[in-house]
C-alpha cells in the first residue's frame, strides 16, 4: 500500500500544478461567447421525460430563472459536457436548486422518447427542476429557430446554453463549453448587461 | 461535491503544500506495464479495462471520478472514454468538437499534419491538419494526459476531455486496454480485397431477394470497375485517388451469398460454417420474411456488423450493437399508433380503446408495439380482442364491439379482408371517433377503400408518402441500369439503395481504418439524411433503428386518390 501511495503521489501533484499553471494562463480556460437575446418562445406543446405534455411558453416564461440547452440522449461529445454542467449546477445550488428551472430540449426527437430522456436524466443524477423535452420534429425545429440554435442535423449542433432573467425576460446566450464557475457566474449575473 | 470555488481553493492549497515534495519526486519513474498487474490475467485486465473505457466503472466497482471543462465534476457512469472516442477508439467528429483517436497504435506514434501515404488525398489531408502535432505518447505521458489533461506537447485538453483520478493499477489496466483497441486488423480485409457476405433465408420470395441484391451488386461492381480502370488509365486513377485514397482504391470488394436452409434452429451452425470457410468484414443487407434473431445473435457474438438487413421482425434491443436495422419493423407501426392516440387523449379521456389483432406474427407484433408504448404513456390498458386463425373480422363483430364497448378509438391489426367489416360504418351509431389500421398489413386493399369510408379510416404508414417519394425515383432506380424496373420490389430496391449508399460513405470516411467497430462508429456519426422511401433516416452513436417515424394517413378523395397525412412523421 505504501509503495503504491508513493508512486501515485507525483501524478496527483502534476494535476494540481497543471491546474494552477493554467489558472494563470489561457490554456484550458473556459472560453465562451456571450450575448443578450430577445427570444419569442413559440407556443408549442412538448413532452417531458414523464410523458407529460408541457406548454413550453408557460414553462420558460415563469417567475423562476430558467436555463435552457439543446442536447440529445445518444450524443457523444458536446451534450455530456453540457449535461455534466447542468448536473453540477444543481449540486452547487443545493437546496436552492428549486429556485432555478433547467430545461434541456432534444434536437433528436425521433430517438428521444420520454423513456430515453428519463434514463438520461437519471444517468446525470438530475434533481427535480431539470426537465428534458421532446416533441414533433416541426415543433422542435420551431423552438431551435426561436433560440437561433437551429441545426439541420443533430451532428451539426453547437454548445449553446441560455439563461433567462425573470426580471426583464431577456436571454443570455452562451456559446461554448463552459466551466462550472462561469455558468454559475452567468446565472448570478442574469438580468445584468 | 466541491463547489467550483471550493474546488479551486482546495487544489491551490494542496498544490502549494506538496510542491516541495513534487520537486523531490521529479524524475521518479513509474511503470504502467505488466508488473502492475501481476495478480490479473490478460483476459481479466482486458475485461476490467473495457469496463472502465465503456462504462466508466473502476476495477473496484466504483464509478470513475473526473472533472470536465476544468472544474465540472462528473461520474464515469454519466460519460466516459467511449462517449467521445467511441467503441473503436478511433475518435469522433460531432459539431465543432473533434475527438482524436485514443487507441494505443495511434497514440504511440507521433502525430504529423498528414497521414503517411495519404498526403495528397483531400479528405485525409483535411482530417490530418485538424489536430495539432504532438510527439508519440509513452505510458507515462499517456497517464499524465488522463490525469492532468496535458498532452506530450504541453497543451491542455481539459476544456473538452475529462481528467480522471486513477491509481497506478487502474491506470495500467486502462492503458493496457487502449493498446488493444483497433490494434489487430479486422478479418475479411486484405491489401487487395474487402470481403462481404449477405444472408438469404431460403424460401424468401425470389423477387424480394433479387431486389435486395441488385443495388448491392451494382455498387460493388461499380467500385471494382473503378479499381480495374484506375490501373490502366491515369485520369481515372487520379479521380479514384482523390475520392478514395490509394488504399481503398486498390481494394476490390466481394459479396458472397450465405443461404440459410431449413428451420431457424439450424441457422447458427450454417452461419458458423460459412464464416469459418470465409471470414468476412461485414454482412451487407440480408433478407428474411420471418425470423432473423439467429443471424442477429451470430453477429453479436462474433462482433460482425450487419448493415441494414431487410426484415419485418428485427431484434429489439437497447444495447445490442452489431446489427443496424432500417426500423423497429412491423412493431413500429403499433408504437406510432399509440403515440398518435396519446396526442389526442384529451378527446378520448375515460372512454374505452379497443385493440383487435390477428393472432399472426404480424398482428402480434403490431399489438405488442401498441401495448408497450401505450403502457409507457401511463394510460389505462386498451381492451384486447384477438382474432384466431380463420376468424373473419366481420360487420357483426364490429357492431358488437361498438354496441357493447362504445370505444372512443378502435385499432384493427388485420389484413385487407378486414376492411369489408367497415362497409356499413357511415350509418352506425356511436361509431368510434378514431379507427386505425396498419397500412402495410392491409396492403393493396388500402387503395380500394370506398369513398364514403376514406375519412373514417386511418392507417399507419411508415414510409414517405408515394407522391412525395417520386422525386427520389431517378436516384433509387439508377441501381438498375438496363433492367426492367417493374421486375423488382419497389420498396426493397429503395432499402437496398440506402445500404449501398451508406456502405460507400462509411468506407470513404474511415480513412483506411478497416475496423469493424469503426465501421458502425462511422455510420453512427453520420448526419440525418433524406433517402428514398423514408421521410427521414437518422443515425447517432449507438442508435440501431435508422427510420423512427410513421405517418398516420387517410386515403384522399377521387378516382386516383393519394394518401393524405393526418400526423407528422414523429409524434410524441
Amino acid at each position: 500500500m505504501m509503495v503504491q501511495r508513493l508512486t501515485r503521489m507525483p501524478r496527483i501533484f502534476t494535476i494540481l500544478l497543471a491546474i494552477l499553471l493554467m489558472a494563470g494562463s489561457d490554456a484550458g480556460a473556459s472560453k465562451y461567447k456571450r450575448s443578450i437575446e430577445n427570444v419569442v418562445i413559440p407556443d408549442v406543446v412538448l413532452v417531458n421525460q414523464q410523458g407529460e405534455k408541457v406548454r413550453l411558453k408557460s414553462l420558460l416564461e415563469s417567475d423562476q430563472p430558467v436555463l435552457v440547452d439543446f442536447i440529445y440522449a445518444t450524443c457523444t461529445t458536446i451534450c455530456p459536457i453540457l449535461s455534466a454542467g447542468f448536473a453540477n449546477f444543481q449540486r452547487e445550488l443545493g437546496p436552492e436548486t428549486k429556485n432555478a428551472r433547467l430545461v434541456s430540449i432534444t434536437i433528436d426527437p425521433e430517438n428521444d422518447t420520454p423513456a430515453a430522456m428519463k434514463e438520461y436524466l437519471e444517468r446525470y443524477q438530475a434533481q427535480p427542476g431539470w426537465d428534458f423535452l421532446t416533441g414533433s420534429r416541426q415543433d422542435v425545429d420551431r423552438v431551435m429557430k426561436a433560440f437561433n440554435a437551429y441545426f439541420r442535423s443533430k451532428m451539426d449542433h453547437q454548445p449553446l446554453s441560455f439563461i433567462r432573467s425573470q426580471e426583464d425576460g431577456k436571454w443570455i446566450r452562451l456559446y461554448g463549453l463552459m466551466s462550472s464557475s462561469d455558468l454559475m457566474k452567468e446565472f448570478q449575473q442574469r438580468g445584468g448587461k | 461535491m466541491h463547489s467550483s470555488q471550493t474546488f479551486t481553493a482546495f487544489m491551490t492549497k494542496v498544490a502549494i503544500v506538496h510542491v516541495a515534495v513534487l520537486l523531490l519526486l521529479v524524475g521518479a519513474s513509474r511503470s504502467y506495464g505488466a508488473a502492475d498487474q501481476q495478480a490479473l490475467s490478460a483476459e481479466e485486465t482486458y475485461k476490467l479495462g473495457e469496463r472502465m473505457y465503456r462504462e466508466g466503472i473502476l476495477p473496484s466497482g466504483e464509478p470513475m471520478q473526473a472533472f470536465v471543462s476544468g472544474d465540472v465534476p462528473v461520474s464515469g457512469t454519466s460519460f466516459t472514454c467511449v462517449s467521445c472516442h467511441l467503441r473503436s477508439g478511433l475518435g469522433s467528429i460531432e459539431g465543432e468538437v473533434s475527438t482524436p483517436p485514443a487507441n494505443g497504435r495511434i497514440l504511440y506514434l507521433p502525430r504529423e499534419p498528414y497521414i503517411k501515404g495519404y498526403e495528397h488525398v483531400p479528405s485525409y489531408h483535411n482530417y490530418a491538419v485538424y489536430f495539432p502535432t504532438r510527439p508519440a505518447y509513452t505510458d507515462d505521458t499517456l497517464a499524465e494526459l488522463i490525469t492532468s489533461g496535458v498532452d506530450p506537447a504541453g497543451r491542455s485538453v481539459i476544456k473538452a476531455m475529462p481528467i480522471y483520478d486513477l491509481n497506478d493499477q487502474d491506470m495500467a489496466i486502462l492503458i493496457a486496454y487502449l493498446k488493444t483497441l483497433s490494434a489487430q486488423p479486422s478479418p475479411g480485409v486484405s491489401d487487395s480485397e474487402i470481403k462481404f457476405a449477405t444472408v438469404i433465408v431460403e424460401g424468401t420470395d425470389p423477387v424480394a431477394v433479387a431486389s435486395m441484391l441488385a443495388p448491392l451488386e451494382f455498387g460493388i461492381a461499380r467500385k471494382n470497375s473503378l479499381t480495374t480502370a484506375s490501373s490502366a488509365n491515369d485520369r481515372v486513377a487520379r479521380m479514384g485517388y482523390n475520392m478514395l485514397g490509394p488504399d481503398l482504391l486498390q481494394k476490390k470488394f466481394s459479396l458472397t451469398r450465405w443461404v440459410l436452409k431449413g428451420p431457424s434452429s439450424t441457422w447458427r451452425s450454417q452461419l458458423d460454417a460459412y464464416y469459418q470457410a470465409e471470414p468476412v468484414f461485414a454482412l451487407l443487407g440480408g433478407i428474411s420474411a420471418g425470423d432473423w434473431e439467429p443471424v442477429h445473435r451470430f453477429c453479436e457474438e462474433n462482433q460482425i456488423p450487419d448493415l441494414l438487413p431487410i426484415v419485418d421482425y428485427p431484434v429489439i434491443s437497447d444495447h445490442d450493437w452489431y446489427t443496424l436495422y432500417f426500423s423497429r419493423g412491423v412493431r413500429q407501426e403499433g408504437e406510432s399508433a399509440a403515440r398518435y392516440l396519446h396526442g389526442m387523449y384529451d378527446l378520448i379521456k375515460d372512454r374505452a380503446i379497443v385493440q383487435v389483432s390477428r393472432d399472426s406474427r404480424e398482428g402480434r407484433a403490431l399489438a405488442d408495439g401498441f401495448r408497450a408504448t401505450w403502457a409507457d404513456t401511463g394510460h389505462p390498458a386498451a381492451i384486447d380482442i384477438v382474432l384466431k386463425e380463420g376468424e373473419q373480422f366481420s360487420q357483426q363483430r364490429l357492431q358488437q364491439i361498438i354496441t357493447e364497448l362504445k370505444p372512443a378509438a378502435l385499432i384493427v391489426w388485420d389484413d385487407g379482408a378486414a376492411l369489408e367489416a367497415f362497409a356499413g360504418l357511415p350509418d352506425m351509431a356511436d361509431r368510434p371517433g378514431v379507427i386505425l389500421a396498419s397500412g402495410t398489413f392491409v396492403g393493396k386493399a388500402l387503395w380500394t377503400i370506398p369513398e364514403q369510408l376514406r375519412g373514417l379510416l386511418s392507417f399507419t404508414y411508415p414510409y414517405r408518402l408515394p407522391q412525395d417519394d417520386i422525386r427520389f425515383d431517378a436516384l433509387a432506380l439508377k441501381v438498375l441500369p438496363g433492367k426492367k424496373t417493374s421486375d423488382y420490389d419497389q420498396k426493397i430496391i429503395r432499402q437496398s439503395y440506402i445500404t449501398n449508399e451508406l456502405l460507400g460513405k462509411a468506407l470513404m470516411d474511415m480513412r483506411g481504418e478497416y475496423y469493424r467497430d469503426f465501421f458502425f462508429d462511422t455510420i453512427g456519426m453520420m448526419p440525418d439524411a433524406y433517402y428514398p422511401l423514408y421521410e427521414r433516416v437518422g443515425f447517432g452513436p449507438g442508435q440501431r433503428y435508422a427510420s423512427k417515424g410513421c405517418f398516420i394517413v387517410q386515403l384522399g378523395k377521387g378516382e386516383n386518390p393519394q394518401l393524405e397525412r393526418r400526423s407528422e412523421w414523429v409524434t410524441r
